[in-house]
């Protein structure tokens, strides 16, 4: 590292290592270490105790992939992913263009669109749980509807989505405005003086110039997508008829409700070879468009 | 002129797209004030009758231990959040003010926790705090959140910009590596210490599926797993669970309204890295 401040000392010195340590000691210990034993539980045979009785092959995975369980499962992770991070993405790059030019009342609407980022999951799901109730929540009677939301397997993912898209607004809208904001003020005003409009000086020079941190957004609440169990947990535990099984819920059910160590290892490894599989493609794609400052 | 009028038009246009974002949370906070009678009644209405009905939030307090769960939640959050930000400010000390052997390696070492979504390792790290006889303990409950990569690395790019002949003139005095952080680079780094603690606490304050996974006694819970409890206490009590919502939300938003600079600050900071 090139970066450093330190003194030129010669000779060893176990000083650093000791300071290291502690941090070191939690990395391994529960993330490193949980990480490979995922690994290594996908393809064993568990105990109910956790312990590795024997070496399977891809058994689990064949087992895993055999069921029907998972398939919904997959489908389901998936289509969340699919539709939540690009509506994410629009709404809260949407809000932070709107906001990102100096008004009076900044601090006001700054203040309404982050503050989701610290609304409890939890809170937010129950809310959310009695305003998408067919017979006593608002949201149906206002818009004249009439949905089941979570109490119907065509309409529960929909109502899933729409708090998990809600739960993004705050952080993602804050990231995207501190982009723009970030920006060269001359270029924005050259480009007006050239003549080019509001839209099109988005287009071509201001989301060239933050796609970072588009990148940037699109991946963690890829991943997060990715992970959504929370919400699911509270509202719908997986139903009505699995329709909101997600494949962290079932690595939840199968683990923890289950005790099929196994099982769940499998789900988890194919969760994060999935992230993993997405955030490469992304990159891929992404490489030559991205434009780093 | 027109420029002033379009101004003020986007100005409000922001301040409406606001409120449509917070009225869920609106009528969280609304329907707490609600009697059952009211949530029953129809057409559903978004304001109570009155703010008079205080019952829904003295039940939230009597059918759950909820002040016990309050507790329990500020303890671990605030221990857990203080033994993160200790154990990163001692790595980012040895990354900035130490030249050694396999420093690179072990710097990504660290950074590279954050590719792995705690989620998928929950049942893993489940077994290893069972078998250290750490269920039902606010340890327990903490253990797993002490890594913290990200607030790690901004201290190291904070700490990068100190000036140098610093740590060389307390060395000159004397002063040893711990007094050194104690008494200079903390106080120091006071500022960013501040909105790294803030940010952390707001999530530990806010984390569900582990607290859930490693408490199994009642007293042990924390209070988002406990707003989630009155559903199943005695059938749905819609007014009950919104007050619930929303007593458990006053902690993290007053933190956020009144230090709203102070937690947003580095967000974006944080975001380069990953």
């Amino acid at each position: 590292m090139s970066r450093s401040i330190a003194s030129p000392k010669r000779g060893f010195s176990l000083k650093p290592y000791l300071f290291l340590l502690p941090m070191l000691a939690f990395a391994v210990g529960f993330v490193y270490y949980p990480f490979l034993k995922t690994c290594l539980q996908s393809v064993s045979t568990v105990n109910f105790r956790g312990e590795i009785t024997g070496f399977s092959g891809l058994d689990n995975f064949q087992y895993l992939f055999s069921r029907r369980e998972f398939s919904i499962a997959l489908e389901n992770t998936v289509k969340l992913m699919v539709i939540n991070v690009p509506v994410t993405v629009v709404v809260t790059l949407a809000l932070a263009w709107l906001c990102s030019n100096p008004h009076p009342l900044h601090s006001v609407y700054e203040t309404m669109l982050s503050l989701p980022m610290v609304v409890s999951m939890a809170s937010i799901s129950l809310i959310f749980k009695v305003l998408l109730n067919p017979s006593v929540g608002w949201l149906n009677y206002a818009f004249g509807l009439n949905i089941g939301w979570y109490e119907d397997r065509h309409t529960a993912m929909s109502g899933i989505l729409l708090l998990t898209v809600w739960m993004g607004i705050g952080f993602n809208f804050l990231l995207f405005l501190s982009a723009f904001r970030a920006l060269p003020k001359d270029m924005l005003g050259s480009a007006a003086l050239d003549g080019a409009g509001k839209f099109r000086t988005l287009l071509q020079i201001q989301l060239p110039l933050i796609s970072p941190t588009v990148l940037y957004v699109v991946c963690t609440n890829m991943i997060q997508a990715m992970m959504t169990n929370g919400p699911i947990l509270i509202l719908t535990q997986g139903g009505p008829s699995r329709s909101t099984t997600t494949l962290i819920y079932l690595m939840y059910t199968s683990g923890y409700a289950s005790s099929n160590y196994s099982l769940a290892a499998a789900v988890s490894m194919a969760a994060f070879g999935l992230t993993l599989l997405f955030s490469i493609l992304l990159f891929m794609a992404e490489k030559r468009k991205v434009h780093y400052q | 002129m027109k420029i002033k009028a379009r101004e003020g038009f986007l100005g409000a246009l922001a301040v409406l797209l606001g409120c449509l974002v917070l009225f869920p949370l609106f009528y969280g906070v609304m329907g707490a004030f609600k009697s059952p009678a009211e949530f029953v009644a129809w057409p559903p209405t978004v304001f109570p009758r009155s703010f008079g009905y205080l019952k829904n939030f003295e039940t939230v307090f009597t059918q759950l231990p909820m002040l016990r769960y309050f507790w329990n939640t500020l303890v671990v959050s605030v221990f857990s959040t203080v033994i993160k930000l200790v154990i990163a400010l001692l790595a980012a000390y040895a990354f900035v003010f130490f030249d050694f052997a396999g420093k690179k390696a072990l710097f990504f070492l660290l950074l590279g926790t954050m590719m792995l979504p705690p989620d998928t390792l929950t049942i893993t790290n489940y077994q290893t705090v069972s078998h250290l006889g750490l269920l039902d303990t606010y340890l327990g409950i903490g253990i797993v959140s002490f890594v913290g990569a990200s607030q790690m690395f901004m201290l190291r790019q904070h700490f990068l910009s100190s000036p140098k002949p610093i740590r060389e003139a307390a060395q000159m005095d004397g002063c040893g590596d711990l007094r050194f952080i104690a008494f200079i680079l903390t106080p120091m780094s006071l500022p960013l210490l501040l909105t790294l603690f803030l940010q952390a606490f707001v999530i530990q304050w806010n984390a569900y599926l582990w607290p859930l996974l490693v408490t199994n006694t009642n007293e042990m819970r924390t209070v988002q797993i406990g707003i989630t409890m009155l559903t199943t206490v005695e059938g749905t009590n819609y007014e009950t669970v919104l007050a619930g919502a929303a007593v458990a939300l006053i902690p993290a938003v007053l933190l956020f309204l009144f230090l709203r600079k102070s937690i947003t600050r580095t967000m974006s900071g944080g975001a380069i890295v990953g």
